[in-house]
């Protein structure tokens, strides 16, 4: 007997639902899980996705591709890229791996939870595939990350990082827990797909293969390409579930959910793909920076979807316009400067060719954030080694969990946000990261960063105590990439400590 | 007297940092020992002669360099810019 063509039985299949007979609507669909924003289910029941699949396909689908990237790896694994790989690219595959891998599995479980509580049908069986590619992107990456353990034990870290009380994972998790494990399912859907997925994924898996294809890491490039081909199809399922929202009178609370996600997702790109493109890519084999691909995908391409959907840009458009050329310059000091808080080898990417490269992508670098660089080069070649790293801990945002940073140098503007509760003060790096904390006081205000945790005894007194609670034995605790040599190309004049060493060239 | 945290922004530093100072220190021992945590490791060298004030985060007046945290009516991890003056 002839199969059916995939239209002629898809939307059938795709609207079917059931009515419960041994429980009641609400025991199965608990509104702390199943939140309808007063939405008539029928309404729901409307969700249309535009990339249709059968499980027949999907599975074919994702089989292709799997094939595809190992064999790649199979093909390379036996060839000496890693060992030859510049320092630069091991600090980025390093970053990638610990900061990504486990993330997936995040999303896997946001997924999960669309697929079992949303009162769409459609938006459940688009779900079921979300949650098996997110299974599948924690899988490769680890299966992959894991052929450079026998190069380099930071990569121990691709799967043990999401495990640690390391600071930069706080940053991460705390992100990942509001938008993907603590929201209903058709918050998630919209948060998870359109405040991640659609928005920034691209910057991470599209923008970094063609990087890495550059590089001649073809194995790297190919496993990046292969997720984000699911990212592209299953980061759909937000823009029905917001078209449903805008068309019923819930425009506000849509708004709302695509503005919180975004920029908590914003604050953790701007510092993995941030520092991944305009530091650790090679220079040689680098093209655009950060902001331009902002440019193009998110304030562009991204900036138009929400308008077509019927809602308005967020209303910190024109503060990420300016964070887009500073929060990652200043973090990138603070993650170089503070290496030994990093499980991997942080590298400064200022050599004096890097920083033409910065200046001519970012105007104004070198008066600004490219002075705090002088005066480390400058220790560096002093030999004051010590003094390359600060004696105060930073200032960590109670929102993002990333350094409280403004403007360096010539142009220096001391930024700081601030909320007073019980007795606390929460300080945030920006607007939007205070505005979401006050939006909802009760769910945020118990979490504690780093440096809450310094002050309020969680964290032993002595200096071992904080990386032993990072879980960062001596070894697992990052040390200059280059081993300071990225300050041999610097003008070879006599170093004056009165006057800041200049980059040559 | 007690410990007392208090973020600081050393002008040229590119973020807030947190140091401990005692409670009976004043705000200018407050900027001495931010200038020696950040000064020629973040921050060049001021010129000679320059003079640093502190001030509450964006706040247009100066604190007096002898008030003390103590009675500042600051509260923990008050954030303080440390400037030079004009």
């Amino acid at each position: 007997m002839a199969l059916l063509q995939m239209d002629e039985w898809y939307d059938l299949a795709r609207e079917t639902n059931w009515t419960p007979s041994y429980v009641s609507e609400d025991e199965l669909f608990p509104t702390p899980m199943s939140n309808t924003f007063d939405i008539p289910v029928e309404t729901w029941e409307t969700f249309d996705e535009p990339y249709k699949v059968s499980y027949r396909d999907y599975v074919k689908a994702q089989r292709d591709k799997d094939v595809g990237a190992y064999s790649v790896k199979a093909a390379l694994g036996r060839s000496e890229f890693f060992k030859k790989a510049s320092p630069h690219w091991k600090a980025l595959l390093a970053l990638h791996f610990s900061a990504v891998c486990w993330a997936e599995f995040h999303s896997a479980s946001a997924f999960a939870r669309m697929t079992r509580f949303s009162r769409s049908p459609g938006l459940r069986n688009m779900a079921t595939f979300g949650t098996l590619d997110e299974i599948r992107h924690g899988q490769i990456q680890i299966y992959f990350a894991y052929e450079f353990l026998k190069h380099d034990a930071v990569f121990d870290w691709c799967h043990k990082s999401s495990k640690t009380e390391n600071w930069i994972i706080i940053s991460l998790r705390h992100a990942l827990d509001d938008i993907a494990h603590t929201r209903d399912a058709t918050s998630s859907g919209i948060m998870l797909n359109m405040g991640l997925e659609l928005a920034f994924t691209n910057l991470q898996f599209v923008a970094l293969s063609a990087d890495a294809a550059k590089c001649g890491d073809h194995t790297f490039a190919t496993m990046l390409q292969s997720i984000q081909s699911d990212e592209a199809r299953h980061a759909q399922i937000g823009e029905p579930v917001v078209r449903i929202m805008v068309e019923n009178g819930k425009k506000k609370e849509a708004q709302q959910l695509v503005d919180i996600a975004f920029w908590r997702i914003w604050k953790q790109f701007s510092a993995l793909s941030g520092i991944s493109m305009d530091y650790y890519t090679p220079l040689e084999h680098r093209e655009s920076s950060l902001k331009d691909f902002v440019d193009e995908w998110v304030l562009g391409q991204f900036g138009r979807t929400v308008e077509a959907l019927g809602l308005d840009l967020p209303w910190y458009w024109d503060i990420l316009k300016d964070d887009v050329s500073s929060f990652h310059h200043a973090n990138q000091i603070g993650i170089y400067v503070y290496r030994a808080t990093q499980w991997w080898r942080p590298i400064s990417g200022t050599s004096p060719a890097e920083r033409e490269w910065l200046e001519e992508k970012y105007p104004g670098w070198n008066e600004t954030f490219g002075k705090c660089w002088d005066v480390i080069a400058d220790n560096i070649r002093n030999g004051d080694y010590e003094k390359t790293v600060p004696v105060a801990p930073p200032l960590v945002c109670n929102m993002c969990g990333l350094e409280v940073t403004g403007m360096a140098g010539d142009k220096w503007h001391a930024v700081d946000h601030h909320v007073d509760i019980d007795n606390r003060r929460y300080h945030f790096c920006s607007e939007p990261c205070k505005w979401i904390f006050e939006l909802e006081p009760d769910r945020y205000k118990g979490h504690t960063s780093i440096i809450d945790r310094l002050f309020d005894g969680t964290i032993g007194p002595e200096p071992d105590d904080f990386y032993n609670y990072m879980g960062q034995s001596i070894p697992e605790r990052g040390t200059d990439g280059y081993e300071y040599r990225w300050v041999d190309g610097y003008d070879s004049d006599d170093v004056d400590e009165s006057q800041p060493l200049r980059a040559a060239g | 007297m007690a410990d007392f945290p208090l973020a600081i922004n050393v002008q040229g530093d590119y973020g807030y940092k947190v140091i401990v100072v005692d409670d009976a220190a004043t705000i200018a021992e407050v900027i001495s020992t931010s200038v020696e945590q950040i000064v020629s490791v973040l921050v060049a060298p001021f010129p000679e002669g320059t003079v640093l004030r502190a001030r509450i985060h964006g706040a247009d007046e100066p604190l007096a360099n002898g008030l003390k945290v103590g009675d500042a009516n600051f509260v923990q991890m008050e954030a303080l810019e440390i400037y030079v003056e004009p």
